[in-house]
Formats: structure tokens, C-alpha cells, sequence
């Protein structure tokens, strides 16, 4: 399925290792894209004509029409609409087991790692954590998350530019976190593509760091309009880089006015304490909302 | 970015549906917030069905609303 995304080559290998074991799979199963296999079933919901007058129809009053040419039929397949399957079991997998999976998204170092080696520290002893690492390549970032204490599986996307649903399931099943646990699915850093591939989170939530400066929301609007919080870090820099809080905080409401914002410094602990305390409260609503 | 992969992914959904019959255009219906650049897909189009099965299918498109992002219908040729 990666390639899904215009960077990866049809004969990109997606792989998956386990830091405690060394062990790697290869994932590539989608590269034919599915039209020989599995693709009859789950087509008998959502077309058009279920719902006549909705907006699915606008600029189209007669969808079954002979035009110029020959038969015009209505689809109304969503194009993405693999992994939206996907996504779907995956999040019926994490509700069931009571599994709160939240998706990390941000820019190549923005602290996205280190942030959560100090959220592992942190509520180690009282939330379960694991993680799912995707990088393009190497296992460095599952081996820093298993240093810290949790259990890590990094997948490695090759050419692929970020996490999809199906790779996000097969490291779910491996690493099979426990119920009342937080699942931390770090994607790979990029503020363009994640934004348009559900994986079956709780939540997305994006990592901008001081050093990137103000903008980062107005610049990349797509994936700040996805996310439900924004964590700002590395506010141990702010003064030294003339970071303007004030501005970041305007710019996320001007295309997410829903988002809440958090600063923190992983490095030196500022704003952990607010962070985790989300978190642990994001954990004990999922499972009031599941019983 | 992605227009590659969504191209591949259109291209799909239209072998899947045509079973066989010939196409004459499939429509693509992609709203202002869908991160879809209809330029970039038409060009990945033409890369995608260049000499194959579908090589002669038309790629078009219909206004939508907020993130839509679905192949809308798709037109068959007159049968011979």
C-alpha cells in the first residue's frame, strides 16, 4: 500500500523490526493494489443512490444517464478507500482490546522522540506505553523508545513518506499492547502527507518545536486542521530563537480554532507534568466511554 | 505529493468496476480541502494509464465540497 504515495517506487520494501529481538519482517503485501484479490467485499455501502437527495449529488441529477458516449454509472468510491478499511479495523481493534492509540505527527526534528522517551519516563508505573516508530529508514528511534523502558516496533517505510493503516495493524498485532495501555504511533516526520491517511487513532496530534518558528500551522493547514492538540516543544529555546508564543498560538486557531496547545520542554521537564496529566485523562475517558 | 499513488489508486478502482467494458472517462470529484493538486493527478494520469489496459480512459473532474475526495462516476463507451 505505500505505494499509495507518490514518492514510493513500486518496488519499495516497507519492513518492520523488532528492537528486543532484531528481528525483521518485510511488509510489502499491497503492491498490485488489490485488484486480484479481497477487493469484492465491502463494496456494498455507500453509493450514491442510497441517499438521493443528499450532497453527494450535486451537478448531477440523472445518474443513470446515457450521455454521448455510453452508460455513465455512480461510484462514489473514495479514493483512499483501502485504507479507510484499514483504518476502520484498526480502530475497532484498539476499542475493543481498550487501547488508546494517539498519532504523532511533525516535522523531521521536532522532538517527536524525545518527547516521548520523557512521556515513557514519566508515566512509567502508571500507564502501559508503546510505540510504533515510523521512519524511512534505520531502527535508531525504537532502540531510544526501548532504552527508555517501553516496548517498540519500528517500521521502516523505504521510500514511503508516511505510516499507513494496513503497516500500522501489522505492528499493532506484534507488539499487542495491553488493555488500558496508550499506543504511540510516532509517523514519519513530514506535515504533508500523514494528514491524509487515517490509521485508526484515538487522536492526532502534532509536535512543533520553537526552532521552526510561528508559522508552521498557516504554512501546513491540512495537517494542523486534522489534529485535536497541538504540543509546542522545546520551549527551553523560545528566548534564544525569538520564538513569539502568542503568534503560534493565533496562527493554530486560525486553522483550527478546536485545538488545545500545550508547551513543554521535553529536554528539560517544563510542561511534562500538564502533558502527561492530558494524556492520562485522554486514557481514563476512552475507557468510561467503552464500559 | 501523493498524486502518483492516488492516480495508481484511481486506476484501480476503474479496472475494478469496468470489468472489462471499455471506458471512455472517469470522474473525479475532489473538494478545495482535499490536498489534491488537479494538475499534478492529471499529469500522474497520463503516466499511470500510458500504454495499458486503459490507456484511452479521460480523467475528469466535479466540484466538491470540504475534503471529498471520491471517484464520482465513471462513463462506458456506446456498445458496439
Amino acid at each position: 500500500m505505500c505505494g499509495t504515495c507518490g514518492c514510493a517506487d513500486p518496488n519499495n520494501e516497507v519492513s518492520m523490526t523488532d528492537p528486543a529481538t532484531g528481528q525483521k519482517v518485510v511488509l510489502n503485501g499491497g503492491h498490485d493494489h488489490g485488484h486480484d484479490h479481497g477487493h469484492d467485499h465491502g463494496h456494498e455501502h455507500d453509493h450514491g443512490h442510497d441517499h438521493p437527495h443528499d450532497d453527494h449529488h450535486h451537478g448531477h441529477d440523472a445518474p443513470h444517464v446515457h450521455g454521448p458516449g455510453g452508460e455513465i454509472i455512480p461510484l462514489e468510491v473514495a479514493v483512499l478507500s483501502k485504507n479507510d478499511r484499514f483504518a476502520a479495523q484498526n480502530r475497532g481493534w484498539f476499542e475493543g482490546r481498550g487501547v488508546v492509540a494517539l498519532n504523532l505527527v511533525s516535522s523531521p526534528g521536532a522532538g517527536k522522540t524525545t518527547l516521548l522517551e520523557a512521556t515513557i519516563r514519566a508515566l512509567a508505573g502508571k500507564i502501559p506505553v508503546s510505540v510504533i516508530e515510523g521512519d524511512q529508514m534505520t531502527a535508531n528511534d525504537a532502540e531510544r523508545i526501548r532504552a527508555a523502558g517501553a516496548r517498540a516496533i519500528q517500521i521502516n517505510t523505504g521510500a514511503g513518506c508516511h505510516l499507513e493503516a494496513d503497516m500500522v495493524a501489522e505492528a499493532a498485532r506484534a507488539l499487542d499492547p495491553e488493555p488500558g495501555s496508550l499506543l504511540m504511533i510516532e509517523n514519519v516526520g513530514n506535515l504533508v502527507c500523514p494528514a491524509m491517511f487515517d490509521l485508526g487513532e484515538h487522536m492526532k496530534i502534532a509536535v512543533i518545536s520553537t526552532t521552526e518558528g510561528e508559522d508552521k500551522p498557516i504554512k501546513y493547514p491540512h495537517m494542523f486542521r486534522a489534529v485535536d492538540l497541538v504540543v509546542i516543544n522545546k520551549m527551553d529555546l523560545a528566548a534564544h530563537v525569538d520564538f513569539d508564543e502568542a503568534a503560534c498560538r493565533a496562527n493554530i486557531a486560525e486553522v483550527n480554532p478546536k485545538a488545545e496547545v500545550l508547551c513543554l520542554s521535553a529536554k528539560t521537564g517544563d510542561g511534562m507534568d500538564a502533558w502527561c496529566a492530558r494524556l492520562r485523562e485522554i486514557v481514563a475517558a476512552a475507557g468510561e466511554s467503552a464500559d | 505529493m501523493h498524486e502518483l499513488g492516488l492516480a495508481r489508486n484511481i486506476a484501480a478502482i476503474v479496472r475494478e468496476h469496468a470489468r472489462g467494458r471499455a471506458v471512455r472517462e472517469v470522474r473525479v470529484a475532489i473538494g478545495p480541502l482535499a490536498c489534491v493538486e488537479r494538475q499534478a493527478l492529471e499529469f500522474c494520469w497520463e503516466l499511470v494509464t500510458e500504454n495499458s489496459d486503459i490507456g484511452n480512459v479521460r480523467l475528469g473532474f466535479v466540484e466538491a465540497e470540504g475534503d471529498t475526495f471520491v471517484v464520482r462516476e465513471m462513463e462506458f463507451m456506446e456498445d458496439a
